[in-house]
C-alpha cells in the first residue's frame, strides 16, 4: 500500500477505528490503486475463466514464513511474537486499508499466505474459487467456534464454512453525547431525527449502512434493491438530511470532538472510543430495537498461498484462548470463540451493545451481494442520498 | 505586453544586460526559455544544430515518462468508462455507453456546479492573499527572501492530507480554537466551523495557495524595479502605478498560479470530505465513491472523464489567453 494511505493511520494513535479512518486514508491511494488493479482488469467477454483449485487439504506443518495480509494493527504484535518463537519462523506483515484494495492486490497476482475478508467479500471470493479449503478438523479449538457459535457452521457467505474460520464480529448503532442530548434515547433508529440533535447527526459514509439503516426503520430488507423500497428509503433518509450535520464514517472522533451530538457507529469503534474518552460516562450507544445490521470478517488462505500449512497453523494459533483473550484486548472487536465472552464484556462494560451474542446472528442483518444490476440500482439511490 | 519588451531587441538571457543586478540577471535567465519562446530571435536560431540534437536526446526520458504514466493512465481511464465489472467488482473493458448515460442523473450536475464555484472562488481568494505575500517577499524580502518562500513551501511537504486532518481536530465543536472563542464570549454553544461551505473553501485555499504564491513570486522577481520607477517618474500615484505597472507586468504569472490551483481544486475530495458537511460535497468525493464503495470503477471513470471534460475547457480559455499575451509581447 502506498505510504500515502498509511500515513494517517500511523499517525493516529493504533486505537483509531481502522475502518474509518483508513477509508479516507485509501482514497489517497486512488492513484495508485489504479496501476495495481489495471493488472486485474481483463476484457469483458461473459463468463470469468476461473481455474477450479485449492479443494485438496492443506497439510497443517510449517512450509515457510508466514506472508500476513490484513487491517493495520489487527493482531496484538505479542501475539505475533509468540507465534515466531513457538515455531520458528518469521511473519512478514503487510496491510490493506479497504477490502477493495485487498483484492485489487490479489488480482495483481500478490501470494499472501493469510487473508482477514468480510462477509460480503468472502463469498465473492468463495465464488470466484479464490480460496483453498479449510479443514477444520485439523484446528484444535474449532469446536469454540463453531460448535458454540453454530452459525458460523454454514454462513451464507461460504458453504459449511469450507473456506473461512471466523474472526471478529460487530454491529451498527447509534452513539452519543450524553453531555448534549441527555442520558437515554428510545432505542430506536428514530433517535435520528430527534430534533434535539438536529444539526449535529452524523451517518456513516456507507452505502450499505446509509441504506440499511433506513431499511431497518421501514421494516425493509436491509440489502434491498427493488426499486420501490428504495424510494422509500430515499425519502426517508431526504427527511433525515435536514438533521446531519454529514457523512462521515469517522464516527469516533466526531464524537470525541464534540462535532457529532448523535452518529451512526459501528461498535467495535464504540468499544475503542472507551479506551481513548477521559470521561466515559459522556457518551452513549444503542442498538435499535428494528434490527442492527450485523457483520464478521474471517480468516481465509488464498488458492495461491506459497504457504498454506504455516497458515493453517497460524489460524489454529490464534484460536487458542489465551491468545483470543489478548486480540479482543488489543483491537477492542469480540470474536465468536466460546469462552472470550466475559474479556470483551469487561472490556465494554459501559456499552453492553457492542457485544454480539449468538442468538444475534442472522442472515437477513448482514449487507449482501447483489447482481450487477442490483448494485447499480443501490449505488444511484446512494448517490441521489449524498449529493442530494 | 510590458515586461518583454523592455528587455531590448537584443537576445536576452546572454548577459549583456550590464544595468541590472546581478541577482536579477539570474533570474531573468531562468525565466529565460518562456520568454524565448517565440520564433525570430536571431540568436536561437543560429543555435548549433549539435545542440538541438543534444536538447532531442535529453527530451526523451521525460516525454517517455510522460507517455507511460500520464498519456497512458489516462487512456487507461478513458477506456474503462467504455467498461463493465465481472462479479468480484472487478473493472472489465467493453465497448458500452451505459456509464455515460448514468452521467444524467441530476446530482452529478449539481456537484459539479458546486465544485466549479468552490474552485473559483478559491482561485479569487488565493489571488487576493498571495499577491500582496509574493509583492512583499520579491520586492521587500531582501536577503530573506529565499528564506521566506522556504518558510512558505516547507510546511507543503507534509502530507495534505494529515494536514487537513489536524484542521479538523483544531476547528471541531469541542476542539481547541471554539473553546477559546467560548471562553472569551465571541462564540455561542451553536457556532461551528466545520461542515460549512466556508470552511471547505477555506480548506481548498490553504491547501493550495502555495501554487498561487510561487508563480506570481517568479513573476514579481522577474520584472525589473525600474518600471515602478518609471511609473511614479511620470507622476504616477501608487495605485496607478500598480494598475498600470505591476500588475500587467504580472498578470501571465497571476494566470498560471489560478490554473495551478483551479485545477486541483476542482477535483479535490479531501477538504470536502472533513470539513464538508452533507450540503458540501464535492465532484472528487464521488468519484472516490465508485473507486471504493461503490466498486464501480467504470461509472468513476466516466465521471473522471466528465471532469476532464470541464477541466480542459478551462484550460483552453488559458491557453487561448496565453497565446495572445505572447503575440502582444512580440508586437
Amino acid at each position: 500500500m502506498s505510504p500515502e494511505a498509511l500515513s494517517p493511520s500511523t499517525w493516529m494513535s493504533r486505537h483509531l477505528s481502522r475502518r474509518s479512518l483508513l477509508r479516507t486514508g485509501s482514497a489517497a491511494a486512488v492513484g495508485l490503486g489504479l496501476g495495481t488493479a489495471a493488472s486485474g482488469c481483463g476484457f469483458d467477454s461473459g463468463g470469468s475463466a476461473s481455474q477450479k483449485t485449492g479443494d485438496e487439504p492443506i497439510e497443517m506443518k510449517i512450509d515457510g514464513d508466514l506472508v500476513y495480509f490484513n487491517w493495520a494493527d489487527f493482531v496484538d504484535p505479542a501475539v505475533f511474537a509468540g507465534f515466531e518463537k513457538e515455531y520458528d519462523v518469521k511473519v512478514v506483515q503487510s496491510n490493506f486499508d479497504s477490502m477493495e484494495g485487498m483484492v485489487a492486490k490479489l488480482n495483481a497476482g500478490n501470494k499472501y499466505d493469510i487473508i482477514f475478508p468480510t462477509a460480503k467479500w468472502a463469498e465473492r471470493l468463495v465464488q470466484g474459487n479464490r480460496l483453498r479449503r479449510i479443514d477444520h478438523s485439523q484446528l484444535r479449538n474449532a469446536d469454540a467456534v463453531f460448535g458454540h457459535y453454530d452459525y458460523f457452521a454454514d454462513p451464507w457467505y461460504d458453504q459449511g464454512s469450507r473456506h473461512t474460520v471466523p474472526f471478529t464480529m460487530y454491529k451498527t448503532g447509534i452513539g452519543w453525547r450524553k453531555d448534549k442530548i441527555g442520558d437515554d434515547l428510545s432505542g430506536s433508529w428514530d433517535d435520528l431525527w430527534l430534533s434535539r440533535a438536529k444539526g449535529r447527526v452524523f451517518v456513516l459514509d456507507d452505502r450499505d449502512e446509509v441504506l440499511g439503516m433506513a431499511a431497518l426503520k421501514r421494516g425493509l430488507d436491509v440489502s434491498t434493491s427493488d426499486s420501490d423500497d428504495l424510494s422509500e428509503i430515499t425519502s426517508t433518509l431526504r427527511s433525515l438530511r435536514p438533521h446531519l450535520r454529514g457523512f462521515s464514517s469517522n464516527s469516533y472522533n466526531n464524537l470525541l470532538t464534540g462535532n457529532a451530538a448523535m452518529t451512526q457507529a459501528w461498535s467495535g469503534d464504540m468499544a475503542a472510543m472507551l479506551n481513548e474518552a477521559k470521561d466515559p460516562s459522556k457518551f452513549g450507544f444503542e442498538i435499535a430495537k428494528e434490527g442492527a445490521p450485523l457483520n464478521s470478517d474471517c480468516y481465509a488462505i488464498p488458492s495461491n498461498a506459497p504457504h498454506p500449512g504455516t497458515a493453517m497453523l497460524f489460524i489454529d494459533y490464534l484460536l487458542r484462548p489465551e491468545n483470543v483473550r489478548k486480540n479482543i484486548e488489543y483491537i477492542g472487536y469480540p470474536m465468536p470463540v466460546k469462552g472470550s465472552e466475559d474479556t470483551y464484556s469487561a472490556l465494554v462494560e459501559p456499552f453492553p451493545s457492542c457485544v454480539v451474542s449468538a442468538d444475534e446472528l442472522k442472515d437477513d442483518l448482514y449487507f449482501h451481494n447483489g447482481d450487477k444490476q442490483a448494485e447499480r440500482a443501490r449505488d444511484a439511490a446512494w448517490t441521489r442520498v449524498k449529493a442530494s | 505586453m510590458a515586461t518583454q519588451n523592455t528587455a531590448e531587441p537584443a537576445p536576452p538571457g546572454l548577459g549583456e544586460e550590464s544595468g541590472r543586478l546581478p541577482e536579477d540577471g539570474a533570474a531573468d535567465a531562468a525565466g529565460g526559455p518562456r520568454g524565448n519562446r517565440s520564433p525570430g530571435r536571431p540568436a536561437r536560431s543560429s543555435a548549433s544544430a549539435g545542440g538541438n540534437r543534444l536538447w532531442t536526446v535529453l527530451m526523451l526520458p521525460g516525454t517517455l515518462w510522460m507517455t507511460a504514466f500520464l498519456i497512458g493512465s489516462l487512456v487507461l481511464v478513458a477506456t474503462l468508462a467504455l467498461g463493465t465489472t465481472d462479479p468480484l467488482g472487478n473493472p472489465r473493458f467493453g465497448f458500452r455507453l451505459e456509464n455515460f448515460s448514468a452521467l444524467a442523473e441530476p446530482a452529478y450536475l449539481e456537484v459539479m456546479l458546486r465544485s466549479l464555484g468552490y474552485a473559483l472562488l478559491t482561485c479569487v481568494i488565493c489571488l487576493l492573499i498571495a499577491y500582496p505575500v509574493a509583492y512583499t517577499i520579491a520586492l521587500h524580502g531582501g536577503r530573506f527572501k529565499t528564506l521566506l518562500i522556504a518558510l512558505i513551501v516547507v510546511p507543503f511537504f507534509a502530507n495534505y492530507l494529515v494536514r487537513m486532518y489536524g484542521w479538523s481536530v483544531v476547528l471541531s465543536d469541542d476542539g481547541p480554537l471554539l473553546q477559546g472563542l467560548r471562553a472569551i464570549g465571541l462564540a455561542s454553544d451553536g457556532t461551528k466551523i466545520l461542515q460549512t461551505g466556508t470552511s471547505v473553501v477555506a480548506g481548498l485555499v490553504y491547501g493550495f495557495i502555495v501554487f498561487m504564491i510561487i508563480p506570481l513570486y517568479a513573476a514579481l522577481e522577474r520584472m525589473d524595479v525600474a518600471l515602478i520607477e518609471a511609473g511614479r517618474d511620470l507622476y504616477g500615484g501608487p495605485l496607478r502605478t500598480f494598475f498600470h505597472v505591476t500588475l500587467p507586468a504580472t498578470r501571465q504569472g497571476a494566470a498560471a498560479g489560478c490554473v495551478l490551483v483551479f485545477l486541483p481544486a476542482m477535483g479535490d475530495f479531501v477538504s470536502a470530505q472533513l470539513l464538508g458537511g452533507p450540503d458540501q460535497i464535492m465532484i472528487g468525493n464521488l468519484i472516490q465513491d465508485k473507486f471504493f464503495q461503490g466498486q464501480n470503477w467504470p461509472l468513476g471513470s466516466a465521471l473522471t472523464m466528465l471532469l476532464l471534460a470541464v477541466l480542459f475547457l478551462g484550460m483552453l480559455g488559458y491557453l487561448r489567453r496565453a497565446r495572445k499575451d505572447e503575440a502582444e509581447a512580440l508586437r
